[in-house]
C-alpha cells in the first residue's frame, strides 16, 4: 500500500499541462477544430445560426485549398446553456478530440465559467456570441473576443436617440442579470453626454413573459422612448403589449434579439423599433452577397436558418483561418496567437474589419444604429 | 452451493462488511478509486470527479428520500445555498476552505429547519411542493443580494488549499472529492445501521406505527432533513469548485429533477444504488454521443439539429422506461441477479 | 382609476389562463391522487398542433378549435393509457416521476417535430383589439375569460350533479373501494385526463394568440401550479379562482411595487399558504397533521 502510494505521489508531480503536445489537432490531412453552443433548446435559435456560420467559413477556406494543404473539420459540442456542460465539453474538446483551435465557448456567462480551463491550457480561442467585459479585461494571451459590449451598443444607441427626439420621457426595462447591467452601464455613460430623462425605470427576472404592468407603468409615466431590454420573448411580449395599450412610443432593442422572426411574431407593432449591431442586416447589399455566399455551400434549410450570429461566427472565424494561414510552416498555439495579435485587421464585408493588437484582445466592432422595416421583416440602417 | 447468508447476532447484523469476499472487493474497490487518475484522460477524469460528486448529493437526498420516504425537489435550493456559502466564506471572507466547507454544510442545514419545520407536519407530497417553491425562492434571494452574492456574475473559486496541501490541479481535486465521497458513503452506511437510521426506514414505512413505537415524527423527520441538506450543502460546494464558478445558472432546476432520478435508476434507499444511479445518469449522455457517433461519423461534424434533441429526449425515456420495468433500479437488478446465482436451477 | 382597472384587466386575463391550467392540475389529482408535472408541456404540444393547424387552414378560429380539441383528446388518452395508467399501483414517487420524464420528452418533441423560434400563432381574428369599458383586450384575452367562466360552472354542474362526477370523487377517495362498487376507473382517469388537455390546451392556445408561441410556453404550467395549491389541490373550482388571485395579484405588484418581485410572488403564496392554510382556500381539511 505505502509503495503505491509512494509511486501515486511521485506521479501528482507531473501537472497535465505539460504533458499536451502543442500542436495537437494537426495531422497530415486534417485540422480539427472546435466549439461549443446551444444547439437544443429554445437559445439553438442563436447556437444553431452560428454554428452554420464557422462551418460556412471553413467551407469556404476548405474549398480553397484548406489550411497549410490540410483540409478544416469542425466538431461541435452542445452544451444547452447549462453552464456545466460547457466546461465539460470545453474540456472534452481539448483533452479527448485534441482540437487545435476553438470558435466558439457558448454565450457570455458559459464563456466566463470556461475561462480558466481555456487559459490554463493556452488553446487559441476565438468568442464571438456574447462578448462581456471580464472576457478581455484583463486581456488573456489566448482568448480573443469579437464583437462589441453591450454597453457600447447602448451607449452610442442612447445618445442617437436622445439627439433624434429630445425632450422626451424615457422608460427602461432591463433583465436582472448581467446583460442588463450591461444596458444600464451604457445608459449612464450616455448620460454623461447628453440629457436624459429617465421617469421609469425597472428590473424584471428573467423568463419573465407577461409585461402588461409594466407596459402600463410605462404608459402612465407618459414614456416617449422605450428602451427594451429584453432578449427575445420578453420584447415580443413588451412591443405586443404596447399595441395593446394603444401607446406608441419609440423603442429600443438590441442585437441578441435581432432577428427577423422576431418582427414576424410581434407583427405590425414592429414597424419602425430601433435595433443597434456590428454586422449588417441581411437586406443590406452585404448581407444579401452573405446569403448568396452560404447558398453555395449550405443547404437550402439551413440558408433559412441564417441570421446575424451566422455572420459573427462566420468572421470571427476567418479571421482564425487567416491567422492559421499565415502559420502554414509553424502551425503551433504560439505562433497563431502571435498571428491573431498581429495580422492587420480583417474585413469580411459584413461587419466592420476585425483586428487585434499587443495586449489587446478585443475586436471593438463598430455598431450600426438600424430601424425595422416590417413590410421585408429587415432591418434598415439609419443615416 | 451456499444457499444463503446466516447471521446469528445483531452485531453480525449491523457489521460494515460481512464476508471476506466483500472486504476483498472492498479492497479493489479502494484501489481502483486511487489509481483512476492514471487509467482516465483529463476528461474522463472530471467526468469521474462529477460522478463522485452527484453521487454525494445523491446519498444526501437518499437520506431524505430514500430512508424516511419524504419527496423533495429541493435539491438545486440547498446546492446553490451550500455553494454559495462556501464561495463567500472563502472568496470575501477569506475563510480557511475547511471552515467553508462547513458552513457550506450548515448554511443549508439550517435553511432546511426553515423550511422544514412547518411543511414537514403535512403529507409528503406538500414537502415535495415546498421544497419546489424554496428552490426558486432561493434562487430570487441570491439575485437580490446582489452585495453579498454578487448577484447574476456570480464568485469565482479557487481550487482549496486545505493543512498547506493544495488541490490545485485536477488529480488533486478528484482526491479531495473521492475523499468526501468515502466521508459521505462511511457516514451513511453509519447513519443507516443506527438507531436513528432505523426509525428513518420505520417512518418511511409505516408512520403511525413507528408513533406508536415511540418514535417522535417530527424530531427525526427533522433530523433527515438537515442531515440530508448538510450532505447536499457540501456537495453543492464541491460542485461550485468544480465549475470553478458559482451562478445561479449553474444549478438549474433540471438538477433537483436529475437527483431524483438518480434514486430511481439505482435503486431507492440503496446507499450503493445512489451511487450506481449517478454513474449511470452522468454516463448516459456520453452514452449515446457515442452510439450516435458510431451510427453515423458525419454527425460529429456536421450536425443533425434532431440528433441533439434525440438526447433529450431518449434522457426522458430511460426515465420512465426504468420506472415501468425495474421499478427497483439498478440495485434492484442487481438483487435479482444475486438471488438467481445462488438459487438456480432452484426458483426459490 | 383607469390605472387599476387596466391592472385588473391584464390581471384578470392572464389569471383565466393560469386558472384553467390550475384547474387541470386539480382535476387530475382530484380523481387519481396524482400531480401531472407534464400538464404545461401538454398545453404547449398542443398550441403547437393549433398553429400547425392555423398555417393550414389560413387561421379560421373555428376549425382550428375543433382540430385542437380533437388532438387534445387524443393526445391526452394515449398519454394515459400508455404512460400512466401501467403506473397506477406503484408508489406515488415513481408515478410523478413519469409525468417528470414525460414533461422531458415533451419539450424536446416540441423543438424536434417544430422548431426552436418564436412565433406568431397567425390567427388575427384573435388579436383584434377590443374596448370594454375604456379598456383595450385582445379577442383572444376576453376569450379565455370566458372559456374559463363556462369551464367553472360546467365542472360545478358535473360534479354536483352526475353520477359520473360522484364516481370521479370515488375513485378519488379510494380506487380499489370504487371499483369494487362497480365505478370504472379507467374511463374515470381517461375522463380526467382528457379534460384537462382539453383546458391546458385551451389556455396555452389563447395565451400564445395574445403573446407569442414559443418553446417557453410550458413554462406556463410552472406558474399555475401556484394556483392549484392556492385554491386547494382536490378543489378545481378553487384553482380556478387560485389562479385569477395570483395573476391579479402578479400584476398589482408589478404594477405599483417592482417588477422583480412578480416572478416569485407565486411561489412566496405557496409557502405562506401552505404554512397557514395548507389545504388551500377552498380545499377539503383532509391533510394530516402530525
Amino acid at each position: 500500500m505505502r509503495f503505491t502510494t509512494a509511486i501515486a505521489a511521485s506521479l501528482l508531480l507531473v501537472s497535465p499541462g505539460a504533458l499536451l503536445a502543442q500542436d495537437q489537432g494537426v495531422t497530415d490531412t486534417e485540422i480539427l477544430l472546435g466549439e461549443v453552443e446551444p444547439l437544443t433548446g429554445p437559445p439553438s435559435l442563436l447556437g444553431v445560426a452560428h454554428n452554420l456560420g464557422v462551418r460556412l467559413a471553413i467551407a469556404e477556406a476548405n474549398a480553397n485549398g484548406g489550411v497549410a494543404d490540410r483540409q478544416l473539420r469542425l466538431i461541435a459540442e452542445d452544451d444547452g446553456y447549462v453552464t456545466s456542460r460547457t466546461i465539460q465539453s470545453v474540456r472534452k474538446l481539448i483533452s479527448v478530440d485534441e482540437v487545435f483551435a476553438l470558435t466558439a465557448l457558448s454565450g457570455s456567462g458559459q464563456a466566463i465559467a470556461s475561462m480558466p480551463i481555456v487559459e490554463q491550457f493556452g488553446i487559441p480561442t476565438m468568442i464571438p456570441i456574447g462578448p462581456l467585459p471580464p472576457l478581455y479585461e484583463p486581456p488573456v494571451d489566448n482568448i480573443f473576443v469579437v464583437g462589441q459590449s453591450y454597453t457600447e451598443g447602448m451607449r452610442q444607441l442612447a445618445i442617437y436617440l436622445a439627439e433624434t427626439y429630445p425632450d422626451m420621457n424615457w422608460g427602461v426595462v432591463l433583465q436582472d442579470d448581467d446583460y442588463g447591467n450591461a444596458l444600464h452601464e451604457g445608459i449612464q455613460q450616455a448620460m454623461e453626454e447628453v440629457d436624459i430623462n429617465i421617469v421609469y425605470e425597472t428590473e424584471y427576472a428573467r423568463g419573465q413573459t407577461d409585461f402588461a404592468s409594466e407596459m402600463l407603468r410605462v404608459r402612465d409615466a407618459e414614456v416617449g422612448v422605450l428602451i427594451a431590454g429584453g432578449i427575445i420573448s420578453e420584447n415580443i411580449a413588451m412591443v405586443r403589449e404596447t399595441e395593446r395599450l394603444g401607446i406608441d412610443p419609440v423603442i429600443a432593442t438590441f442585437w441578441p434579439g435581432r432577428v427577423p422572426e422576431v418582427l414576424a411574431a410581434i407583427g405590425e407593432a414592429s414597424d419602425g423599433i430601433y435595433s443597434v449591431d456590428y454586422v449588417a442586416p441581411i437586406q443590406s447589399e452585404e448581407g444579401q452577397a452573405f446569403l448568396e455566399l452560404a447558398a453555395t455551400y449550405l443547404t437550402e434549410d439551413e440558408v433559412g436558418r441564417v441570421n446575424r450570429y451566422t455572420m459573427t461566427g462566420y468572421s470571427s472565424t476567418r479571421v482564425l483561418i487567416e491567422a492559421m494561414r499565415g502559420c502554414a510552416d509553424d502551425l503551433t498555439w504560439a505562433c497563431t496567437i502571435e498571428r491573431l495579435q498581429s495580422n492587420a485587421p480583417l474585413d469580411t464585408n459584413v461587419m466592420a474589419p476585425i483586428g487585434f493588437g499587443e495586449g489587446n484582445r478585443f475586436s471593438n466592432s463598430e455598431v450600426t444604429i438600424m430601424r425595422a422595416d416590417y413590410e421585408t421583416l429587415s432591418f434598415v440602417p439609419v443615416d | 452451493m451456499r444457499s444463503g447468508y446466516y447471521k446469528e447476532t445483531l452485531v453480525e447484523h449491523i457489521n460494515l462488511t460481512d464476508t471476506r469476499l466483500q472486504r476483498a472487493w472492498i479492497f479493489i474497490g479502494l484501489i481502483a478509486l486511487v489509481a483512476a487518475p492514471y487509467f482516465f484522460d483529463y476528461y474522463g477524469l472530471s467526468l469521474v470527479t462529477l460522478m463522485i460528486i452527484t453521487a454525494i448529493g445523491a446519498m444526501g437526498l437518499n437520506i431524505l428520500t430514500g430512508w424516511t420516504g419524504l419527496i423533495s425537489l429541493g435539491q438545486t435550493a440547498f446546492m446553490v445555498l451550500g455553494a454559495y456559502a462556501y464561495a463567500i466564506s472563502t472568496e470575501s471572507w477569506d475563510w480557511s476552505p475547511l471552515a467553508g466547507f462547513a458552513l457550506a454544510g450548515l448554511v443549508p442545514a439550517a435553511a432546511s429547519v426553515l423550511v422544514g419545520v412547518p411543511s414537514l407536519r403535512l403529507t409528503g407530497l406538500y414537502l415535495a411542493i415546498t421544497t419546489l417553491a424554496s428552490a426558486f425562492i432561493v434562487n430570487h434571494l441570491v439575485l437580490e443580494f446582489d452585495d453579498l452574492t454578487n448577484g447574476s456574475s456570480g464568485i469565482f473559486v479557487n481550487r482549496p488549499t486545505i493543512l498547506g496541501f493544495s488541490f490545485d490541479t485536477d488529480q488533486k481535486f478528484y482526491y479531495l472529492v473521492a475523499g468526501f465521497g468515502l466521508a459521505t458513503i462511511l457516514a451513511c452506511l453509519n447513519l443507516r445501521r443506527s438507531r436513528i437510521g432505523r426509525a428513518l426506514i420505520a417512518i418511511r414505512d409505516n408512520d403511525n406505527a413507528a408513533r406508536v413505537m415511540g418514535i417522535n415524527l417530527r424530531t427525526y423527520k427533522l433530523y433527515a432533513f438537515v442531515t440530508s441538506s448538510f450532505i447536499v450543502g457540501i456537495s453543492g460546494a464541491l460542485y461550485g469548485i468544480f465549475l470553478s464558478f458559482v451562478t445561479v445558472d449553474g444549478f438549474p432546476f433540471l438538477l433537483a429533477i436529475e437527483a431524483l432520478a438518480i434514486l430511481i435508476v439505482g435503486g431507492m434507499g440503496s446507499i450503493a444504488g445512489a451511487i450506481l444511479g449517478a454513474i449511470f445518469i452522468i454516463g448516459l449522455p456520453e452514452v449515446t454521443s457515442f452510439a450516435f457517433s458510431a451510427f453515423g461519423d458525419r454527425a460529429q461534424s456536421m450536425f443533425a439539429t434532431s440528433a441533439h434533441e434525440i438526447k433529450g429526449l431518449l434522457y426522458g425515456l430511460v426515465i420512465i422506461l426504468f420506472l415501468r420495468l425495474q421499478p427497483h433500479g439498478l440495485m434492484g437488478l442487481w438483487q435479482d441477479a444475486k438471488r438467481l446465482w445462488s438459487l438456480w436451477p432452484l426458483r426459490y | 382609476m383607469s390605472y387599476l382597472a387596466e391592472l385588473l384587466a391584464s390581471g384578470l386575463a392572464v389569471g383565466a389562463v393560469y386558472g384553467l391550467i390550475a384547474m387541470s392540475f386539480a382535476i387530475i389529482y382530484k380523481s387519481t391522487g396524482l400531480l401531472n408535472f407534464s400538464q404545461g408541456e401538454m398545453g404547449m404540444i398542443i398550441a403547437y398542433v393549433a398553429w400547425s393547424i392555423s398555417t393550414a387552414t389560413d387561421g379560421n378560429p373555428f376549425i382550428v378549435a375543433l382540430g385542437s380539441i380533437v388532438f387534445a383528446v387524443i393526445f391526452a388518452l394515449a398519454v394515459e393509457r400508455i404512460a400512466i395508467r401501467p403506473m397506477m399501483n406503484e408508489p406515488i414517487l415513481s408515478r410523478i416521476m413519469v409525468t417528470i420524464g414525460l414533461s422531458v420528452i415533451f419539450r424536446a418533441s416540441v423543438i424536434l417535430f417544430w422548431d426552436a423560434l418564436p412565433h406568431g400563432m397567425g390567427m388575427p381574428a384573435g388579436e383584434v383589439l377590443v374596448s370594454l369599458g375604456g379598456v383595450q383586450v385582445r379577442a383572444a384575452q376576453i376569450a379565455v375569460i370566458v372559456v374559463l367562466f363556462f369551464a367553472i360552472a360546467g365542472i360545478w354542474a358535473f360534479f354536483r350533479y352526475s353520477r359520473f362526477g360522484i364516481a370521479m370523487r370515488a375513485v378519488a377517495s379510494d380506487d380499489s373501494t370504487a371499483q369494487l362498487m362497480g365505478v370504472n376507473s379507467g374511463k374515470v382517469q381517461m375522463t380526467a385526463w382528457g379534460a384537462a388537455a382539453v383546458m391546458s390546451g385551451t389556455a396555452g392556445v389563447l395565451f400564445a394568440i395574445g403573446a407569442e408561441l414559443s418553446p417557453s410556453l410550458y413554462a406556463l404550467g410552472l406558474k399555475a401550479f401556484p394556483a392549484t395549491i392556492l385554491g386547494g389541490l382536490d378543489s378545481i373550482i378553487g384553482s380556478a379562482f387560485g389562479g385569477i388571485i395570483i395573476g391579479i395579484t402578479e400584476n398589482l405588484v408589478g404594477g405599483y411595487i417592482s417588477s422583480g418581485l412578480k416572478e416569485v410572488a407565486g411561489f412566496v403564496i405557496i409557502v405562506l399558504i401552505l404554512m397557514i392554510r395548507p389545504y388551500g382556500l377552498f380545499g377539503e381539511k383532509r391533510i394530516e397533521r402530525l
